[in-house]
């Protein structure tokens, strides 16, 4: 027999967990959508926004606010750094994506590399997080669990907001779906570019320090939520940014709820089993229209 | 110099030769992408243990199992991706397979014993033993040499000339009537297989087996290799694979790094190689096509020099055209061959084509015309199966065809060209027409593997008949040219020949005369009409009224999607209304 209190804990854990990935997804689906480049350096970015407020606050010994904040302006500035250093020149020589992914790869190994030279190979976590845990009769959630959960929403709304109600969102948006009419129409398609790897490496941002709250940060730790950030964009449909959230917030759902039937290490599992089904049976993502 | 510390880094060397040369199959020659090579290695290693350890199985059979597990995996995970042609969903479908089998090599403590991994026994062939790194190098040396050889042979086979048209336009070979998904499907199976069987002669070299090893950043160090080499050239595989696995030993022997943090500094390097490399010089160290002696010349025209193979030798036996099946006397056939009954296809609501019936007749030339928009080309992409049409029915020969692919259309007979020539612009005249040839043997790899003699003739006659159908349109003297280097009308040209090639009896063209210089004009209605003597049915796409008068025994007229009227040209062109859509008033 399943445990209903069983299945309602991991319920909880399962919206903390999806609510992580979606922004992660969301991070990530805004940057792909737009400049189809297959970032996977963004898991570069992640990891140097986590190691960048714990040098802050945990070895400068400055508060947690100023931890944070540095996090936040260090992915900023990486996404951006990369659009400048690596992306742009690509682009104006006009690189195939295979290349420009394969840029991304490297980099990605790169600081991954160099964060365990630099760090070392152990965990390293934030000091002095507040937190509380609440029970709701016998099921468990923190106040990091439910900050994780505003958050990361808010950011995705607030996203949605600007991209809709502003006029650079609507730029990015006429970027997005065609960059040759958007040029034709005087838009900078280079400057969206490198607004768009701007916002999304701090939503990433946002997204690592999140967890960062209630984990540890060690140098590989940026490639398994950023992969499934990928796999979420790719089951939402790849040119809308609800979607790539739902994709995420399903998930973590998901990978949570398998723990009824399977042990913790699988979930990565049934995230590979959703994608390789998706694929065949609805390529077009569970929300994107069909191609002709 | 031969001791045991540069055996074991040759073995290392030799591992990531055959690792580079198998992925390089997949991604040069086939324009595919794994970021799974790694864990093909794995599972290689983890099968031939787990066989040999758990079920006594012996070296050779445990090393033939683990092949067999990495070529049917692979196969299994290139299902959702050999269907479509984007690349990002094999990167995806590819790095998501090496994160999550990686981590359950991590997890399955039971069967793999976890992080710290199991011991596996030494090789002994015939009571001798093989442990020190000088005893096993020349069992990784034949190794290497295998795959190298696979690699090699499967390349330059009729199998990897397919490949290389998959690479360069994969709807094109489809039309030509190749399957293109077996053929991706296998060389992903076959890549992974040999990635495995390395792993399988690594297993028992090291002893020891542990996740570590087959983790995404090996995967990465492939790749790097091969596009260090540059990709598509495996003298430049070895030569990457030479290099980036150089580094260790030498940065373990640097004081400041010291041994712990030479792998790091490894992945720094060829990271920074990577991303200097795409920035600066995608094609890599050597580009397709070019030898090692390159790297010394100066400024040898290091992009543009490439090797053209000798001429194919003399068709034996006459003109292939003599057995081609649609040469065989015209009577006892019924005289409709294709018969296209209420076709309709929409897009988004709009109907592109809708309600259209439509026969081509035997042996003759029959015209679709109309403006612009009025589906003709839509008609085309719905008989050979490129769409599937809404509703209606298409029979060839009286057989129902509706809905079958365009590869299996094409080999039941009938095959088209395309308005842009779609020919495969980095390959030769000679090797563009020589895909199109049907029932090659070379094209399979289990005869290619079993009767390798057999196929090497097959193709020279494979070549032959190519070559024929190149003197039979007259660009005999350009066989060897690259595509790319000929003008367009020429190019228009060779795809004739490459369709003829298919030996369809139906042969539908798509505009052939658009584009062409007016002076050969003349010699292109000369070549359709040659089509028409050789007993081919014909339909063509066309706008000028000039050619569909000198060319088409029958006319169609198309509007909005519909057959408006029939009949001679001198019919239609007496309707005045007809006239006045047609040109516009």
């Amino acid at each position: 027999m399943v445990d209903a209190q069983l299945v309602l804990q991991l319920l909880v854990s399962g919206i903390v967990i999806g609510s992580r990935y979606a922004l992660v997804a969301v991070s990530f689906g805004i940057i792909y959508s737009t400049t189809r480049i297959f970032h996977l350096a963004h898991a570069g970015t992640y990891t140097m926004a986590a190691y960048a407020a714990i040098v802050v606050a945990t070895m400068w010994g400055a508060p947690l606010w100023l931890g944070v904040i540095a996090g936040l302006v260090v992915a900023t500035l990486v996404g951006a750094l990369i659009e400048i250093g690596i992306y742009q020149p690509m682009r104006a020589r006009s690189a195939t994506k295979l290349a420009m992914f394969l840029a991304s790869l490297g980099l990605s190994i790169v600081i991954s590399s160099a964060m365990q030279i630099i760090f070392g190979p152990q965990n390293l976590s934030l000091q002095r997080v507040p937190n509380n845990t609440y029970f709701l009769g016998n099921i468990t959630i923190t106040s990091l669990n439910i900050a994780e959960i505003v958050v990361g929403w808010l950011a995705i709304g607030l996203l949605l907001l600007f991209l809709r109600r502003t006029q650079y969102g609507r730029a990015i948006n006429a970027v997005r779906t065609n960059p040759e009419v958007a040029m034709a129409v005087g838009v900078s398609v280079n400057r969206i570019y490198l607004l768009v790897m701007m916002i999304g490496s701090f939503l990433v941002g946002i997204a690592s320090l999140l967890f960062l709250m209630g984990n540890v940060a060690y140098p590989t730790m940026g490639l398994t939520p950023i992969l499934i950030g990928f796999i979420a964009v790719f089951l939402g449909g790849t040119d809308n940014v609800p979607g790539a959230a739902l994709g995420g917030f399903v998930l973590g759902l998901a990978t949570s709820l398998s723990g009824i039937w399977l042990p913790g290490d699988f979930a990565s599992v049934v995230v590979f089993g959703i994608l390789f089904i998706v694929l065949i049976f609805r390529p077009q993502g569970l929300l994107g229209r069909a191609a002709v | 110099m031969l001791n045991d510390y540069t055996a074991d880094i040759a073995i290392l060397i030799l591992i990531y030769i055959a690792l580079g040369a198998s992925l390089n199959l997949l991604m040069g020659y086939a324009g595919q992408f794994s970021m799974a090579q790694a864990v093909f290695y794995g599972i290689g290693a983890y099968a031939t243990g787990l066989l040999a350890v758990n079920l006594g199985w012996s070296p050779a059979f445990a090393i033939i199992g683990a092949v067999v597990v990495s070529f049917v995996s692979a196969g299994i995970l290139a299902l959702p991706a050999a269907k479509r042609v984007s690349g990002e969903y094999l990167i995806l479908l590819t790095l998501a397979f090496q994160v999550v089998v990686n981590q359950l090599m991590n997890s399955m403590r039971g069967l793999t014993g976890g992080p710290y991994g199991f011991t596996v026994p030494w090789l002994t062939i015939g009571g001798k033993d093989f442990i020190s790194p000088v005893d096993y190098l020349p069992i990784m040396v034949g190794g290497c040499l295998l795959v190298l050889l696979i690699t090699w042979g499967l390349g330059e086979s009729p199998f990897g000339r397919v490949l290389k048209g998959i690479r360069e336009d994969e709807r094109a070979v489809g039309s030509l009537g190749k399957n293109t998904t077996v053929a991706k499907l296998l060389v992903f199976g076959i890549a992974s297989g040999m990635a495995g069987f390395i792993g399988g002669l690594a297993a028992y070299y090291y002893q020891f087996i542990a996740p570590g090893t087959y983790s995404l950043d090996l995967s990465i160090f492939v790749v790097s290799i091969i596009v260090l080499g540059g990709i598509g050239n495996l003298t430049g595989t070895i030569i990457g694979a030479i290099i980036l696995g150089g580094l260790r030993p030498f940065l373990q022997n640097v004081d400041f790094i010291g041994d712990e943090n030479s792998y790091p500094w490894q992945a720094i390097i060829y990271g920074l190689a990577l991303i200097l490399l795409m920035m600066f010089r995608p094609e890599g160290l050597l580009p397709e096509g070019v030898g090692i002696s390159s790297l010394w010349k100066r400024r040898g025209g290091a992009g543009s020099a490439r090797v053209i193979p000798p001429p194919a030798a003399a068709a034996p036996g006459g003109s292939p055209l003599a057995t081609a099946p649609a040469a065989t006397p015209v009577a006892a056939r019924p005289d409709e061959i294709v018969r296209v009954e209420d076709i309709a296809k929409s897009f988004g609501g709009i109907y592109a084509v809708n309600g259209v019936n439509l026969a081509l007749r035997e042996n003759q030339i029959t015209a679709l015309i109309g403006p612009n928009g009025a589906g003709k080309t839509t008609i085309f992409n719905l008989i050979t199966g490129t769409l599937t049409p809404d509703r209606g029915h298409v029979y060839l020969r009286g057989k129902e065809i509706t809905g079958k692919p365009p590869d299996e259309v094409a080999r039941m007979g009938m095959a088209r060209s395309f308005q842009d020539t779609r020919l495969f612009r980095r390959l030769t005249v000679l090797q563009n027409v020589a895909m199109a040839v049907p029932h090659q043997p070379g094209e399979n790899v289990v005869s290619l593997a079993v009767r390798p003699i057999y196929s090497r003739k097959m193709e020279e006659e494979t070549r032959a008949r190519a070559m024929g159908y190149l003197e039979l349109v007259g660009m005999q003297d350009k066989a060897n040219e690259p595509v790319a280097n000929l003008g367009y009308g020429e190019q228009k040209v060779v795809a004739i020949a490459r369709l003829l090639a298919t030996e369809s009896e139906v042969l539908l063209l798509d505009e052939p005369t658009s584009g062409i210089d007016p002076a050969v004009l003349d010699d292109m209605i000369t070549l359709v009409l040659r089509l028409k003597a050789l007993g081919r049915t014909i339909c063509v796409v066309e706008h000028s009224l000039h050619v569909v008068e000198r060319l088409a025994d029958h006319v169609v007229f198309m509007e909005e999607g519909t057959v408006t009227a029939e009949g001679t040209i001198a019919e239609l062109t007496g309707q005045q209304r007809l006239v006045e859509v047609y040109f516009g008033t």
